[in-house]
């Protein structure tokens, strides 16, 4: 699919991939990092800020837990009667502004104090009270603050809870046993309280402010929620309430890391504490409570993810660009790509004058167009060239044609007839290997009774082998006529040719003269394949050589000239050795037996049968082999000497 | 078709091999007229290798012969056999040149 989409897809596809890639690269790692960054912050400052408040508490706390320890070695070390009390308890709400109240709680004797005793200062309307603890309705000596601290002979902070009667007041008070001795025995007193407002504690701990929506929170040594942003919670929910609500094991499990007095950084899922956070608590060491603060992550994170937002914008409007900027890349490519298409089409279809896009620039675009326009110059010269030359071979082949024609006609065609049973009978046949050739054969008579047969194959083909054949059949035409004896003929006929043959053309001759009166056959034989001679009675074999060379090519040879007597029904059977080299398919040669043995065989003793018999046996021979070089067949029977007047003409 | 040559003293000897025809002719045709420009003065020709031999072939070495005469050397052929000494018979070379059965007996007769 992608391969066939075009360049300005590709680019924009590969582009805005690769750029969309390296954007997400960098932003998610300048996301993890600037994430990392900021919980190390958030870890840090939430230690900072927690063990800070814890710190504040602490310290109220402690100065709070001073002024009981104070007034127990008041009230141990002598008995004071209930004014002495009161003005002690009096002067300690006057002079610490930290405590709501304070009390000197008798431990209930047998008999008359069987209520106990507990005088009790508070603050109402910026002004101090008095009451008495002991009464009908509140009974003290059960009430935790007084109950633990006895029990546990140790000074203690109560649980957080709203105080009775004088107030619906959150408060934690802080109890002190004391001792009397009495009959030299040390026993317990009761305690002396003091009550802390928490709504001091919520202040502090409401101070805290995290970003928008992070908060403190403090619970008690229980798990008792003691001050929260959310009012409901506080004294209505235990940290393991919540989590047991939830269904919140980590928070319950948290809780309890709290209430042993641990300290450290948890995570918190989204649950009752509202979204997901980070919290980090500590300890209160006064009075194992335990402050939380709460860190909501998405708020911190906002603004990473601010950032992220515009930074995906601007990577989405960055990418957008880069693909207008592509696309305007592309399109400055594919237009004249577009236009070559069309332009070269057209020269495809063979009109190479169609204007390829004019186009200046030196890109690779700008090469090709030049590179085509140099290729359609190129191929309109060529074709130019070729045409010319094309018209130039046509010329010349029409000229070899009308060569061909000339060639064909100075070959004598036309075969005199004689009466039957006087005279010759001729036949041949020829065949150029090319259009023109250097075969040839000719018979002509010299005068009423004798005849010249001649056949000759110049050494070379095609039109310098036709012109030699050309000089060479005028040459022994003429020479004929002047000598008597053949081999006169050819010697006349070599001193010509040869003299100032350059290119050492040669041709091989057989000439014979056949006087039909006598049937004596006179020939020289000038390094020609010797024809076959076949007698009446069907014995054939070669005419006896005269061991004369081809010739044209080395001057002062004396041809000799051979005798034979041919008696009516002889014939005498000329060839070339296109006949006996003709190749078949095997590369095997036509040779001399099966000359022999074909002519032999011929249908009759006609001269034209057995030029037929050796034609169709070559054609049989070769299969189909292209012809190497010009055959050429000249047969001729001696029928008998003449009767009458009557010749026959040529 | 290959020509290979060596020489036996005085006497450079061209050895040719397989077919002579129209188209490896011209082949052959450098080889003899690079030996006869380097001046050989006595060249024997060996046909005993030569499978076949045209009229193109012929003219080769007629070509040769000429110029070896021209030059005032001598030049002259062995081993013929098969196609190549019906070819010489035909053509009347046997009536042109010096023909010698093997390569021995020519050495020594041209050697002297």
């Amino acid at each position: 699919m992608f391969r066939n989409r075009g360049i300005a897809f590709k680019l924009i596809a590969l582009v805005a991939t690769a750029g969309g890639f390296i954007f997400l690269c960098v932003f998610g790692y300048s996301y993890l990092f600037s994430r990392r960054t900021i919980e190390k912050n958030i870890e840090e400052s939430a230690r900072n800020l927690a063990l800070a408040t814890v710190s504040r508490i602490e310290a109220s706390l402690r100065s709070v837990q001073k002024i009981p320890l104070n007034a127990r070695y008041l009230v141990e070390s002598r008995p004071l009667d209930r004014a002495a009390l009161v003005d002690l308890l009096l002067n300690l709400a006057e002079n610490n502004q930290d405590i709501y109240g304070a009390a000197v709680a008798f431990e209930p004797g047998k008999g008359k104090n069987e209520r106990g005793f507990a005088p009790y200062v508070y603050r109402k309307d910026r002004t101090i009270a008095l009451t008495e603890l002991a009464s009908e309705r509140i009974d003290y000596p059960l009430a935790d603050w007084y109950q633990i601290p006895r029990e546990l002979s140790q000074p203690e902070w109560s649980e957080p809870y709203y105080g009775e009667g004088q107030g619906k007041i959150l408060r934690s008070t802080y109890s002190v046993p004391f001792y009397v001795t009495a009959k030299e025995q040390r026993h317990f007193g009761g305690v002396i309280a003091v009550d802390i407002s928490l709504e001091r504690l919520q202040d502090i701990v409401s101070s805290v402010k995290v970003l928008r929506t992070g908060y403190a929170f403090l619970i008690s040594q229980n798990g008792t929620v003691v001050t929260h942003p959310r009012k409901e919670l506080i004294m209505n929910a235990t940290i393991f309430g919540m989590a047991e609500e939830a269904g919140d094991a980590g928070l319950r499990e948290l809780g309890r890391r709290m209430i042993k007095g641990a300290s450290g950084l948890a995570p918190l899922g989204p649950g009752p504490l509202g979204p997901a956070s980070l919290m980090y608590y500590a300890p209160i060491p006064s009075n194992n409570w335990s402050l939380a603060v709460v860190f909501p992550v998405a708020e911190l994170m906002s603004d990473v993810r601010r950032f992220n937002g515009i930074a995906a914008i601007l990577a989405v409007a960055g990418l957008a660009a880069l693909s207008g900027a592509v696309i305007l890349i592309a399109r400055s490519i594919t237009r004249p790509l577009r236009a070559m298409v069309q332009a070269t089409g057209r020269i495809a279809e063979g009109d190479l004058d169609a204007p390829l896009p004019v186009r200046m620039s030196g890109d690779e675009v700008g090469t090709l167009t030049k590179a085509f326009e140099d290729m359609r110059v190129s191929l309109k010269q060529y074709i130019g060239r070729l045409t010319e030359t094309t018209a130039a071979k046509q010329a010349i082949e029409s000229e070899l044609k009308v060569a061909r024609d000339i060639q064909m006609e100075i070959i004598p065609k036309k075969f005199p007839t004689f009466p039957e049973g006087t005279g010759v009978d001729i036949h041949a046949w020829i065949e150029p290997a090319r259009e023109v050739g250097g075969d040839f054969y000719d018979f002509f008579f010299l005068d009423r009774s004798r005849l010249c047969a001649v056949i000759a194959d110049v050494s070379d083909k095609g039109v310098p082998a036709s012109l030699f054949m050309a000089v060479t059949k005028t040459l022994i035409k003429a020479k004929a006529a002047l000598e008597t004896a053949p081999g006169d003929v050819l010697t006349a006929v070599n001193e010509e040719l040869a003299a100032g043959n350059g290119t050492n053309m040669f041709v091989t001759v057989f000439f014979a003269v056949l006087d039909i009166e006598t049937g004596e056959l006179l020939y020289a034989n000038g390094g020609h394949n010797p024809p076959v001679l076949i007698r009446r009675d069907g014995t054939a074999g070669p005419v006896e050589k005269t061991g004369n060379p081809v010739v044209g090519v080395i001057e002062g040879i004396e041809y000799r000239t051979g005798q034979l007597i041919l008696y009516p029904g002889d014939t005498l059977f000329m060839f070339t050795d296109g006949v006996t080299e003709a190749v078949n398919r095997g590369g095997e040669l036509f040779g001399d037996e099966r000359l022999l043995k074909e002519v032999s065989a011929a249908a009759d003793p006609s001269p034209a049968s057995r030029v037929a018999a050796v034609r169709n046996a070559l054609a049989r021979f070769s299969e189909g082999a292209p012809q190497a070089d010009d055959i050429t067949i000249l047969a001729v029977r001696y029928a008998g000497p003449l009767q009458s007047e009557h010749t026959g003409q040529a | 078709m290959t020509v290979e040559t060596r020489r036996e003293k005085e006497i450079t000897v061209a050895a040719i091999t397989g077919r002579m025809d129209a188209l490896t002719t011209s082949d052959v045709e450098r080889t003899l007229m690079r030996l006869l420009d380097e001046g050989a003065r006595t060249l024997l020709i060996d046909l005993g290798g030569l499978d076949y031999i045209s009229s193109a072939g012929l003219r080769t070495l007629l070509a040769a012969a000429k110029r070896m005469k021209a030059q005032a050397g001598t030049m002259a052929f062995v081993n013929l056999k098969g196609h190549a000494k019906e070819v010489f018979e035909i053509s009347g070379f046997y009536s042109l040149f010096t023909v010698y059965d093997s390569v021995e007996s020519a050495l020594e007769r041209l050697g002297r």
